[in-house]
């Protein structure tokens, strides 16, 4: 039987460390959030009979593993079946709502890894400069859990664009606590320097996603619009030293062709690009 | 724990999985403003002998899963003492869920009563 609130929890984290890290995080957010609130205002003598109510941490660990097995992540999730041809596979991918999602974050992405990049630059600079001063250290602090909100948020972008499961609830930390545990709570955690790192990380990747995107989308409308501008509107797409090259008309089918390959081709990009970038950011930001 | 208290705890279980869903979409029906995992656990008295014979801790998944499902909805706000609270509302779907549910329930119920009280006589 835990004595302490930490100890149920450390209890219930050890159960469950072979659970999605993500749900590990959400079963101890809830405890901590239910134990807490149980006892505030509440003699301490009460903390046995509010664990017992909460149930041990064996029944929380079990109750949480059945819940998940149920419910699968986001919005974007696949439900194509496997065993189809390969052609069918290349062009279902129009149906495939993950593959949307990842357009869509490729394209985002380049405005939020701008904004996060200026932010944790703005951010350390401030910080660092500021430090000798007396107040430099808590701004500093302020700064850095904004880093932590930041990482969270991209979680969240993250999770219903690329279907991949991300924690839904901030780090918790203790407000019973002297400054110094804060400050170390802050400054020592990995969450707060692979948040940062991440966020710094998004700006260069954000910048390829968004060209790679949009370059093959431009690629391969370009390549439908040939003949539809040729044809109707009688302009040529080609120009070699100054004279106008009109391409044959048995050409439209096999240029319209290879617009569409592009098009798809880019689909496929995006979302290979987009579990990729899942697997980065579970990496960063799913940490203990 | 003998062989009896198993079996009672595991019936209890299996009727629960489904009852838990039903109850706190009922609770936050009828409730005019969000409420967080601790005043619903405290609402529907689970945890005690004679609420839900269920443990409080067991109602957060519940709650997530049901939020997965868009039945209920979720945000989070800061407190002064304790950790951030996740308050939960319902949804449109949710009530909508929640009044077809409500009628498969009164209907099982009825079901489950009269074959019962049938076999009595």
């Amino acid at each position: 039987m835990s004595q302490t609130i930490e100890e149920y929890l450390a209890t219930l984290k050890e159960l469950m460390k072979n659970c999605d890290a993500a749900i590990q995080r959400d079963a101890l957010a809830d405890a901590e959030e239910h134990l807490r609130s149980a006892m505030e205002g509440e003699d301490p003598s009460r903390l046995e009979t509010v664990m017992e109510e909460y149930g041990s941490p064996e029944e929380i660990a079990a109750a949480y593993e059945i819940m998940e097995e149920k419910t699968t992540p986001g919005i974007a999730s696949s439900r194509l079946k496997k065993d189809r041809n390969w052609l069918a596979r290349f062009f279902g991918i129009y149906a495939d709502s993950r593959a949307w999602g990842a357009v869509l974050y490729m394209l985002i992405s380049i405005v939020t890894g701008t904004v996060y990049f200026s932010w944790a630059v703005t951010g350390i600079s401030l910080s660092v400069s500021m430090i000798i001063m007396i107040f430099g250290i808590p701004l500093a602090a302020l700064i850095f859990v904004s880093f932590r909100g930041l990482a969270l948020l991209e979680g969240r972008i993250v999770e219903a664009l690329l279907g991949v499961r991300m924690p839904r609830r901030p780090v918790f930390t203790r407000k019973d606590v002297t400054w110094q545990q804060k400050l170390k709570s802050i400054f020592g955690s990995k969450v707060t320097w692979f948040s940062l790192l991440y966020l710094l990380l998004d700006f260069p990747l954000g910048i390829l996603y968004f060209c790679l995107t949009v370059t093959f989308f431009a690629l391969g409308l370009g390549l439908i619009a040939i003949p539809v501008v040729q044809y109707f509107f009688h302009i040529p797409m080609i120009d070699w030293n100054g004279h106008a090259v009109y391409l044959a008309t048995w050409t439209y089918l096999l240029i319209l062709l290879a617009g569409f390959l592009v098009l798809t081709a880019n689909m496929h990009l995006a979302k290979g690009l987009g579990w990729l970038q899942g697997k980065l950011a579970r990496g960063l930001l799913v940490v203990d | 724990m003998d062989e009896n208290e198993v079996a009672i705890k595991k019936f209890q279980k299996e009727l629960n999985s489904g009852i838990a869903s039903l109850v706190l979409l009922g609770v936050l029906a009828n409730s005019k403003e969000p409420l967080y995992g601790y005043q619903i656990a405290r609402q529907i008295g689970a945890g005690k002998v004679e609420g839900l014979s269920m443990k409080q801790g067991a109602l957060y998944p519940v709650l997530r899963s049901l939020e997965k499902s868009n039945l209920l909805e979720s945000y989070v706000e800061p407190s002064v003492s304790a950790p951030p609270r996740r308050y939960y509302r319902i949804t449109l779907t949710g009530s909508e869920a929640f009044k077809q549910w409500r009628t498969t329930w009164e209907q099982t119920r009825d079901f489950v009563d009269a074959t019962l009280k049938g076999m009595e006589q």
